[in-house]
Order: C-alpha cells, then sequence, then structure tokens
C-alpha cells in the first residue's frame, strides 16, 4: 500500500503537476539553460540532487527544530539558508569532478538557489502536510525527486526544441524569449493530457 | 583564519538581529492570526452543524496525522440528537483540499465546507465559487447588491447525501434545483465540468474521513437497515 | 530629473520582466486574476525597496565574500514580515497567493538589484530603483492578469464581465500563461525595433 502511494506521488510530480509546465515554477534555469542538450542535462542532474537534498534537509529542520521550538515562521529564511549551502556544496564538487561541466554551468549554478522550484518543493513538502503522517520523510524525498525528475525532463524537451528552432527561419522579433515562450506553451499544452490521469 | 572567524561573527549578528525582529513581528500578529482560524473554524461549523450546539472536540491520532472531529447536540421534540463534524483533508490536483463535513447521528451529511483548498481557478477552485449575478458593470456603476451571495452550490449538493453509503460523480454540469431529486435518489454529485479530480477528491475525503470517525463513534443504523 | 531617471528606467527600458528577463516565476503564477497580480505586486515592491535600502546602508560594512547569504537573510526577513502581516490582516490574499508569498525570496529581481545596484549606490537612490523596478514589475503583472483573467475567466476584480458567455480556461493555465507572455514579448521587441529602424 505504501508504495502505491509513493508511486502516486512520481507520477503526480512528474507528469500530472509537472513544476516547470504545469506549476510554473523554476522558470528562470527553464529559459537560459535549454538552449543546448548537455548543459541541460548537467542543470537537470544538478537540479535533480538539491531538490532531493534539499527536501531531506528542510524536513528535518522543519520537524524536529521549528515546529518544537514554536517557530515555523522562520521556515522561509531558513529554509533558503540550507538551500544555499547545498548548493555551494555542489557548486565545489562539480568543480572538482568536472571543470568542462562547471564552465558550461556557468552563472546558472549558483543560481539553482534562486531557483523557485527549489524553494518550491520544500515548502510544498510541508504544505501538503508530510510533517504531520507517518512515513513522511519517504513521501518527501521521493515528492523532490520527482520534482526534480519532471523539472528535468522539461528542460530537456524544451532544449531538444531550441537546438532546432536555432536552424529554423524564425520572423525577426519572434526570435529568442518570445518564440520559446509560446514553444513552452505547446509543451505545457501538452502535459495538460495527463491532468485526467486516475492512478 | 581570522577572516573566517569575522564572517562568522557577521553572519551570526545579522541573523540574530534578523530572529529578533521577526519574533517581534511573530508576537505582533499572532493574536490576530490565531483568531481568524478560530472564526473561521467556528463559522463552519455553524454551517455544517446548524442548529446544533457543540458539546465536545476530540482529537484522535492516526497514521496520517491527527484526525479532530466535534459532537454536537440539538434538541429534537423530546430527545436530544447527536451531529458529528470533522475536518478531512486529501490531496487534490494541485495540493491538498481541506473541508470540514458534518453529519447526522444517521450518517446523512448536513453540510460540508471546503476550509482550503489550491485548486485551478476556474477548474477546480470553481468548488468554492459562489454564483453571484454581479457583473462589473454593475460594480461601477454603483449597482451592487446587498444580497448575500448563495453558497458555493459544490459543497451544498452534499446536503443530504448518505455519508455511510459511496457518494457516485455524475457529470451534469453546474448543479441546478432541477438535479436536486436526482442526485439524492443516486447518492450522487454533480461533478465541476473539467475539474473531476478535484471533485473526486472532496468525494473521497469524505469518504477517509467518515472511515476514521465511525471507528471512534457509532452511528445509528435506521430501522430498514436493521431489517436486512 | 535625474532621480527621475532612476524609476523610470524601471518601468521600460530596464523592465525587469520583458528587457531583463528576471522574476519570471511568481510572474505567470500569480497573474489568473488583476486583484493577486496587484497583491504580489505590492508585496515584492515592499520586499525590493526595504532589502534595497538595508543592503545600500550597510554596503561598506559587509565583506565582499559573503554578501550573498547576507542580502539572503535580509531579504527573507522582509518576505517572513509580510508574509505574517498578509496572514494576520488579508487571510483571503494570503491564501490566493498561497507558496508564491515565501517565494519572494527567490524572486530574481530583489536579489539582482541587491548585487547590482544597492551594494553600489546610495540609500536614496536605491529606493528610487526599488520603486521604478517595482512599477515596471506591477505593471507587466497588471496587464498579463488583465489578459488572462478577462479572455481565461470572463471576469475582473473578481466580476463577471459578460454574463453567461463561457471564457477560454485555457487562458487561465499554464498554456495561457506561457502564450500571454510570449506575445507581450513579441510585442517589446516590435517595438523597439521600430524605434531603431
Amino acid at each position: 500500500m505504501e508504495i502505491k502511494v509513493l508511486f502516486v506521488i512520481l507520477i503526480s510530480t512528474i507528469l500530472i503537476n509537472n513544476y516547470v509546465l504545469s506549476q510554473m515554477l523554476g522558470l528562470c534555469p527553464f529559459l537560459g539553460v535549454s538552449k543546448k542538450m548537455d548543459s541541460a542535462l548537467g542543470m537537470g542532474l544538478a537540479v535533480i540532487f538539491v531538490m532531493t537534498m534539499a527536501s531531506f534537509f528542510t524536513f528535518l529542520i522543519y520537524k524536529y527544530l521549528l515546529i518544537p521550538w514554536q517557530v515555523t515562521y522562520l521556515r522561509t529564511i531558513a529554509f533558503i539558508l540550507v538551500i544555499a549551502s547545498l548548493v555551494q556544496l555542489v557548486e565545489m564538487t562539480i568543480e572538482k569532478i568536472s571543470p568542462t561541466l562547471y564552465q558550461a554551468l556557468g552563472i546558472f549554478l549558483p543560481l539553482i538557489t534562486t531557483n523557485c522550484a527549489v524553494l518550491g518543493v520544500a515548502v510544498l513538502n510541508i504544505e501538503t502536510g508530510f510533517a504531520t503522517k507517518d512515513l513522511g520523510m519517504v513521501m518527501t524525498v521521493v515528492q523532490g525527486f520527482g520534482a526534480g525528475i519532471g523539472f528535468t525532463i522539461a528542460l530537456l524537451l524544451m532544449a531538444g526544441i531550441r537546438e532546432r528552432l536555432e536552424l529554423a527561419d524564425i520572423p525577426g522579433n519572434l526570435k529568442g524569449m518570445p518564440i520559446s515562450f509560446i514553444t513552452a506553451g505547446l509543451l505545457a499544452i501538452a502535459f495538460l493530457g495527463f491532468s485526467g490521469m486516475k492512478i | 583564519m581570522s577572516n573566517i572567524v569575522k564572517s562568522t561573527l557577521i553572519m551570526a549578528l545579522i541573523t540574530f538581529v534578523a530572529s529578533m525582529a521577526l519574533s517581534h513581528i511573530n508576537r505582533i500578529t499572532l493574536p490576530d492570526i490565531q483568531r481568524q482560524e478560530r472564526e473561521k473554524q467556528e463559522s463552519a461549523l455553524k454551517t455544517v452543524l446548524p442548529g446544533y450546539t457543540i458539546t465536545e472536540k476530540k482529537t484522535a491520532d492516526t497514521p496520517d496525522g491527527p484526525f479532530t472531529y466535534w459532537i454536537g447536540e440539538k434538541q429534537r421534540e423530546e430527545t436530544v440528537a447527536r451531529g458529528y463534524a470533522f475536518i478531512t483533508e486529501k490531496s487534490g490536483y494541485s495540493g491538498p483540499v481541506r473541508s470540514m463535513v458534518g453529519i447526522d447521528e444517521q450518517g446523512t451529511v448536513l453540510g460540508i465546507v471546503i476550509l482550503q483548498q489550491t485548486e485551478t481557478p476556474g477548474l477546480g477552485a470553481r468548488c468554492i465559487e459562489r454564483a453571484s449575478m454581479e457583473t462589473f458593470l454593475d460594480y461601477i456603476l454603483g449597482r451592487t447588491t446587498r444580497v448575500a451571495p448563495q453558497p458555493p452550490w459544490f459543497q451544498s449538493q452534499f446536503t443530504g447525501l448518505d455519508a455511510t453509503k459511496k457518494i457516485t460523480i455524475l457529470k451534469r454540469g453546474d448543479w441546478t434545483p432541477g438535479l436536486r431529486d436526482e442526485l439524492i435518489e443516486k447518492n450522487a454529485i454533480s461533478a465541476i465540468t473539467g475539474a473531476t479530480i478535484t471533485s473526486r477528491t472532496v468525494r473521497d475525503s469524505i469518504a477517509t474521513g467518515m472511515e476514521k470517525l465511525t471507528a471512534l463513534v457509532t452511528l445509528i443504523k435506521t430501522e430498514e437497515e436493521e431489517g436486512e | 530629473m535625474d532621480y527621475l531617471k532612476e524609476v523610470i528606467k524601471g518601468l521600460w527600458e530596464r523592465n525587469p520582466i520583458l528587457v531583463l528577463g528576471i522574476g519570471l516565476c511568481p510572474t505567470l503564477a500569480v497573474t489568473t486574476s488583476v486583484s493577486n497580480a496587484l497583491w504580489m505586486a505590492l508585496a515584492t515592491t515592499f520586499v525590493l525597496i526595504c532589502s534595497n535600502v538595508l543592503v545600500s546602508v550597510i554596503r561598506n560594512i559587509v565583506p565582499s565574500h559573503i554578501r550573498i547569504p547576507i542580502f539572503i537573510t535580509i531579504i527573507a526577513s522582509f518576505v517572513i514580515i509580510v508574509e505574517l502581516t498578509l496572514k494576520a490582516f488579508q487571510p483571503d490574499v494570503y491564501q490566493a497567493l498561497g507558496i508564491f508569498i515565501p517565494l519572494i525570496v527567490v524572486n530574481c529581481i530583489i536579489l539582482g538589484r541587491a548585487e547590482e545596484f544597492a551594494s553600489r549606490n546610495s540609500i536614496f537612490r536605491s529606493i528610487l530603483d526599488g520603486l521604478g523596478m517595482g512599477l515596471g514589475f506591477g505593471g507587466t503583472l497588471f496587464i498579463l492578469a488583465f489578459f488572462r483573467e478577462t479572455l481565461g475567466a470572463n471576469k475582473l476584480f473578481g466580476y463577471t464581465l459578460i454574463p453567461g458567455m463561457k471564457p477560454a480556461t485555457i487562458m487561465i493555465i499554464a498554456p495561457g500563461a506561457f502564450f500571454t507572455l510570449g506575445l507581450m514579448l513579441w510585442a517589446m521587441n516590435a517595438l523597439k525595433s521600430r524605434k531603431r529602424g
């Protein structure tokens, strides 16, 4: 029974309520990094890692620190500082492991801190009430992981399309941002198809 | 070394000042926030248990988190009738949908109030939509009526249904008085067009709440059922 | 007059959403109604101006390599102030804006202006910059919300426009948001190239 719940959370965050195409979170990097497939993939993997870890740590802090001390109103500050530290960690790790990826991602790596989707999933975990449920920790981590996967899928789809768009003959004023947004809109319509899924 | 110490001290100082300021603001706003929640709950209780006086409030621990329910009493001729209200919550399309449900001692729904939802505006969020005859033109011409708007049709259509049996979902469009008989006969509700998930979620949350409630209190069966 | 320019630039030439391309997240999600859009703009502008002021005040004392966490702490504190105030005095707005209130913290506009402007300019200029950016942000949000609410819900400020007409719901969900913003950016580009040529 528990596995089904986790499966529902996964399908929900990846397809039905995709963080980018349905909930419209995480747009800045979505439009910034989706120009090439490799940087999109690198960014996506980094985001999956940060989201999963962030979900884990913010949950712990909320449940075992903020609630007992009755300072839940400090949630926003605590969460963003946790995320900022995590991103710093990821940055240093990537710089050591793959300097080329580090170069490719450039400014967008530290920008994961200001990625609405990361703080968004941390806050949503709390709003969904996982803090009071049994096995809430597991569900939180799964939701964070799913959100990251959904973000990456959207990013990869966008990158694939934009690579092709580079070669297409687009009217002058539509080039760049306008056509990207319209493309995103079409992708969003496609993902709307998942909203009727019954699981 | 001293660089790190200096940085840490500055960071700690700033965080300390921030926390002090925020706890001050929290202290100022807390009474208002708590008052809002209390008023909202009391108003919902009045709506879902009309005419009942609330006698008890209980909270039970379940794997899904704490389950709160109220027991109400109403004078009816010579007997005292009991009613129950509970808060139930389920994940809807884009977040949890929390409702308060009131039932009488036989399990018939007396009313529901959706307390919190973050569903899609224009679709799922219509579950809290009140029919209003006012248009924007009325507003700017100052033709606003003083009549209180109707309760949300999606919620009031639950009144009169049997919560101990399964509530089915039909697609008959927005609720109209003409649908009343069919829906009561089939123990059904009419889903919001384009928002089947939200409609289903509310229905399911009532069922889950009933499950938890019947584990804690016993409802009275009607004579028909006892004969079966 | 020079001061007026600081404000104006945020409205058009350096409009945060349409020109700089920052602050996109809340833009698409809160423009489902004009009322939500205006409240969000108000909340964001408040945080923006307050954080700009505070960052400007401490700009010469704060060590460079920890400036980002400090800015974030300052911004997050003001966001919590807004959160608690709205929750206490405007609970309906608080509910309507939902998770986007805490997300003001990561609105690229605020951190961006703190880093680029407030940390290098006087307090007064920082206030003007915050005001200008806030107005530009709010104005764009208003236009977006105007189209989405009227076309997608047949409403304005919650009041029905044309009784009995079924609106184009797609405008009020995600795809509509993307399309509307895309078209606005297209219009912006067209206007800019007309100015040039």
